[in-house]
């Protein structure tokens, strides 16, 4: 069977299946919705996938969460025949527990949490200049 | 027994009962949930104290529940069909009818009683490292066909970065959002506010309430509990037991009585209706719950059966002794009548 997959992959389609996110439902503006799909690597990002192995919705609901949906048994069964998995799909098993932390993940909260930091030392020394100035006006 | 072997084999096919899957040899074994599930984990305490799923128990229930096919087969409200005239012989009537009680016993199965589940809070991981990645949480659910609902994964991870398990509202949320069932909204409807719930008690539409509440919730979530209480608490206080009397929720109804001590009521509503096996058999069954109680030793060391028991239950335990004895002296004059004449 993984032979079978695996030459016509290469034969016909020259390419080699891929995990990735989708755009679903392109219709809707400002309102984006991802499925995860395992497709050939050189299809449409939005075009004709093998299967849809899950769901991510980026934006929070209102108990503040993102929605990620995965199909961990065809996931594993398309990890066996040698799909690739992209950066963000990725980073979603990571965050799931399915895969090891991917690294950028980590580097991306660092960087957030150097962002705060600085800003929150930005608004420290505005507010103590504001302060100093304010009797100096009255 | 008949009823219970049926059920078994026809449990599948029955949709309005909620069929939430414990673990797989337990499915295995038995489709039939509410039979099985609670015997499997109770094993030790059986001997103790019987619980609502013992075959003893539930024969006592169905028994009193009754079986009025006017009440069972009642129009309800569903979609408009012309009706179907057949020109039957008696034997082929008979078969009707026969098929029908066949399939109101399927429609009284009664709904598991199960103990409150205990809150998860399993942390899977905790990674400091990843502590402000994102203002909001994400919520990874395994949509794996093949799983019971009770063993999928569901898991959260938080913008503090510890991976732990979700809790129950979420599970239940989640799983009506990937694998949603008909009936069951997302976020609880208001009737099972507490004012509501008094306006659906003042109009006796009891039945519906926990209809409702059985689509909606899990029988061992705290809310399910919650509103059953309450329900079967108002019943007892205005004494109303007769809505729920040939419905599946009586053996729910009863089992909550008897474990509360306060089956007074119920047993002077079914004299005044006459029914007095069904006292006797619910007399029966709280010596069976309640095996230290007087009245149960005294009926155990009398080997008292019949109206006997009853007598005694109403000396030793009842509180409204006075109306139960007239009530059973009424009954023994008829039947003493009856038989003399």
């Amino acid at each position: 069977n993984l032979h079978l997959i695996l030459s016509s992959d290469e034969k016909y389609h020259g390419g080699y299946v891929v995990l990735r996110l989708a755009l679903a439902g392109h219709k809707q503006a400002n309102r984006p919705f991802y499925r995860i799909v395992a497709a050939y690597n050189k299809r449409a990002r939005d075009g004709k996938y093998i299967e849809q192995l899950g769901s991510y919705d980026p934006l929070p609901n209102i108990y503040n969460e993102k929605l990620v949906s995965f199909n961990f048994d065809r996931i594993k069964y398309w990890i066996g025949c040698g799909a690739h998995p992209s950066k963000p799909v990725a980073k979603l098993l990571g965050l799931a527990g399915f895969f090891p932390l991917h690294p950028m993940t980590i580097t991306e909260a660092e960087r957030r949490r150097a962002q705060t930091q600085r800003t929150e030392t930005a608004t420290g020394t505005e507010e103590t200049v504001e302060e100093g100035q304010k009797p100096v006006e009255v | 027994m008949a009823a219970l072997s049926t059920a078994r084999c026809l449990f599948r096919s029955y949709s309005r009962v909620k069929n939430v899957q414990k673990s797989k040899q337990i499915l295995m074994k038995c489709s039939v949930r509410t039979f099985c599930s609670e015997t499997q984990d109770n094993a030790p305490t059986d001997n103790a104290k019987p619980s609502f799923s013992d075959p003893a128990v539930q024969d006592v229930l169905t028994r009193i529940t009754g079986l009025d096919l006017q009440k069972v087969f009642r129009p309800i409200k569903q979609e408009l069909k012309p009706p179907a005239y057949q020109l039957m012989t008696d034997k082929q009537l008979e078969e009707a009818v026969d098929l029908a009680t066949e399939q109101a016993k399927k429609l009284l199965q009664m709904p598991p009683v199960l103990p409150e589940r205990k809150p998860i809070n399993d942390v899977l991981c905790e990674d400091k490292m990843l502590d402000g990645m994102d203002t909001a949480k994400y919520v990874f659910t395994d949509i794996t066909y093949n799983i019971p609902h009770r063993e999928r994964f569901i898991v959260v991870r938080q913008p503090n970065g510890t991976l732990r398990k979700a809790s129950w509202e979420e599970r239940d949320r989640l799983i009506q959002v990937y694998f949603p069932k008909s009936g069951r909204k997302i976020t609880a409807p208001l009737i099972f506010e507490e004012k509501n719930l008094k306006l659906v008690y003042s109009q006796d539409r009891h039945e519906d309430v926990l209809d409702l509440c059985l689509v909606q919730f899990e029988p061992d979530s705290s809310e399910y509990i919650k509103v059953h209480a309450a329900t079967y608490e108002n019943l007892d206080k205005h004494g109303k037991y007769d809505l729920l009397r040939s419905t599946r929720h009586f053996g729910g109804l009863t089992w909550y009585l008897v474990n509360a001590r306060r089956v007074d009521g119920l047993i002077v509503d079914m004299l005044k209706r006459e029914l007095f096996q069904d006292a006797v058999s619910l007399v029966s069954l709280f010596h069976m719950v309640h095996p230290h109680s007087e009245s149960a030793q005294e009926a155990a060391s009398q080997q008292a059966t019949g109206i006997d028991l009853l007598k005694i239950y109403a000396q030793k335990e009842s509180q409204r002794s006075g109306y139960i004895e007239l009530a059973l002296q009424a009954y023994e004059q008829t039947a003493a009548e009856g038989s003399a004449a």
